[in-house]
């Protein structure tokens, strides 16, 4: 991930470029984003800051969190545990069990529990535009509380400021997007 | 005057110590044993340090000047959103602590921006009520220079801390800005090393106010006696602080009077001590100079 932030003083610019850094990594989406650009102007209080989205993850599947021990399931990332006892409960009900905090077991037949481990259980595709925007809203100076997104097709951008916007600061924020990102 | 230090040493002949210190006329202020390990903050008239650098040196402990130590102080942040909390402030808080001031943090309802950034009267009230200030603002110079004039209204010692290196403040500490991580490097220690310098310059004119007006007793003689009278609850934390000038007590609204009756030399507490609740925790007591009350003993 690149990130160039320019428009303040050489330290804030250092000093948001880390921001910028830090927080995608907090968000755990440095390895979707390719380039982050942020344009400063401290005197007007205007900020534009545009994440252009690169690789997404593929769908994370039952069978990629968990191992089959026979007609038992353990799971291996704790994280997804909420999630895949909601989904297979609502799907197959009482058939799931759960016999110890990670631990499952399936009253299934064989073909079924093949079927279950292609279940898909999360799609970061799903939220990475919220996730993005969550962390564009913490880069951005909290005073700046004026926010428009800028239409773009493979990147999300903001401008923000604490001034009313106008059309010609839009205009002129998506000729800057479109330039960099 | 008394002197405020600390020390860190073993349990060996420890209570040697505190006798030592209880004859000399001072008192202690906080201690923590820690199984074998054990550290206190002692304080004891200043032409006595001799004495318990001698003590300290034969029990085989290590003794620490605290700079900031009877002070109180207040860490003021725009908000306390996750722009600008929990780094820097914690970073800055900890390490004045650590220097021996009492911080206390806040964020202002309507401090971040630049045109927009106001301070209510009643957080105004809330800061003057500690003994020095510190503002921790952000990376951008335009920023800090409207975000100032905020500052200016305060009525206690002050200082800034922001990200330009140099700024036309009284007493201003760059390099620290919006920070995401623990300022743990070296150069970053050394920033905070000079915050509490500062801080410490910023307190020295109030100090010499002090000096040249001297107050009716010292905080530390006054916070004993309160502390015979009304014994702190156990587990009870900093139930009262000292200021440099006052205190800040941490009691229940029925022992106002007991408060007030305490006696202090030849004069009741109420005649040296000016008390009102305070907007933030307890009651505030000022105490009167010794010019006002007369002599005590």
């Amino acid at each position: 991930m690149e990130v160039k932030v320019e428009g303040g003083s050489d330290i804030a610019n250092e000093s948001y470029t880390k921001i910028c850094q830090d927080t995608f990594r907090d968000a755990g989406l440095r390895s979707n984003i390719d380039d982050v650009y942020m344009l400063c102007n401290p005197k007007e209080l205007v900020f534009i800051i545009a994440a252009k989205i690169g690789r997404v993850s593929r769908p994370v599947t039952v069978w990629d969190i968990t191992l089959q021990e026979g007609k038992k399931l353990r799971i291996t990332a704790e994280r997804y545990a909420p999630k895949l006892l909601a989904l297979l409960w609502d799907k197959y009900g009482e058939k799931v069990e759960q016999l110890s905090r990670l631990e499952l077991l399936l009253k299934l037949e064989d073909t079924e529990i093949k079927e279950l481990l292609d279940l898909v259980l999360y799609d970061p595709k799903e939220d990475l535009v919220a996730r993005i925007l969550y962390a564009l809203d913490t880069i951005i100076p909290e005073g700046a509380r004026v926010r428009s997104p800028i239409h773009s097709t493979n990147s999300v951008a903001i401008i923000a400021s604490e001034n009313p916007i106008g059309e010609g600061q839009k205009n002129k924020a998506e000729e800057i997007v479109s330039k960099y990102v | 005057m008394y002197k405020i230090m600390m020390f860190e040493g073993g349990v060996y002949k420890f209570y040697e110590l505190k006798e030592l210190v209880g004859d000399l006329g001072g008192f202690i202020l906080q201690e923590s044993v820690m199984q074998t390990e054990t550290m206190m903050h002692l304080a004891f008239p200043e032409e006595d340090e001799r004495k318990i650098r001698n003590k300290i040196k034969g029990l085989g402990g290590k003794f620490k000047e605290l700079p900031l130590a009877g002070t109180e102080i207040i860490i003021v942040v725009p908000s306390l959103g996750k722009h600008h909390a929990v780094d820097p402030m914690c970073d800055i808080a900890e390490f004045l602590r650590r220097r021996g001031a009492i911080t206390n943090m806040m964020g202002l309802a309507r401090g971040v921006g630049m045109r927009i950034a106001q301070i209510t009267t009643q957080e105004k009230q809330i800061i003057e009520e500690f003994d020095a200030a510190v503002f921790v603002f952000g990376t951008f110079e335009e920023c800090i220079e409207e975000k100032a004039k905020i500052c200016k209204k305060i009525d206690i010692p002050y200082m800034i801390v922001g990200g330009p290196l140099d700024m036309e403040f009284e007493h201003y500490v760059g390099g620290v800005g919006r920070k995401t991580a623990r300022m743990r490097h070296k150069n970053e220690i050394d920033i905070l090393d000079s915050i509490a310098s500062e801080l410490g310059k910023a307190l020295a004119e109030k100090r010499l106010d002090i000096e040249e007006d001297p107050i009716a007793a010292s905080p530390l003689f006054i916070k004993d006696m309160i502390e015979r009278t009304i014994p702190p609850k156990t587990g009870e934390e900093l139930p009262n602080v000292i200021q440099l000038d006052g205190l800040r007590v941490k009691i229940e609204e029925e022992d106002i009077e007991k408060i007030n009756e305490i006696e202090i030399g030849n004069k009741k507490l109420s005649e040296i001590c000016e008390m009102k609740k305070s907007q933030y925790a307890g009651y505030l007591l000022k105490i009167k100079s010794e010019a006002v009350t007369g002599a005590l003993f």
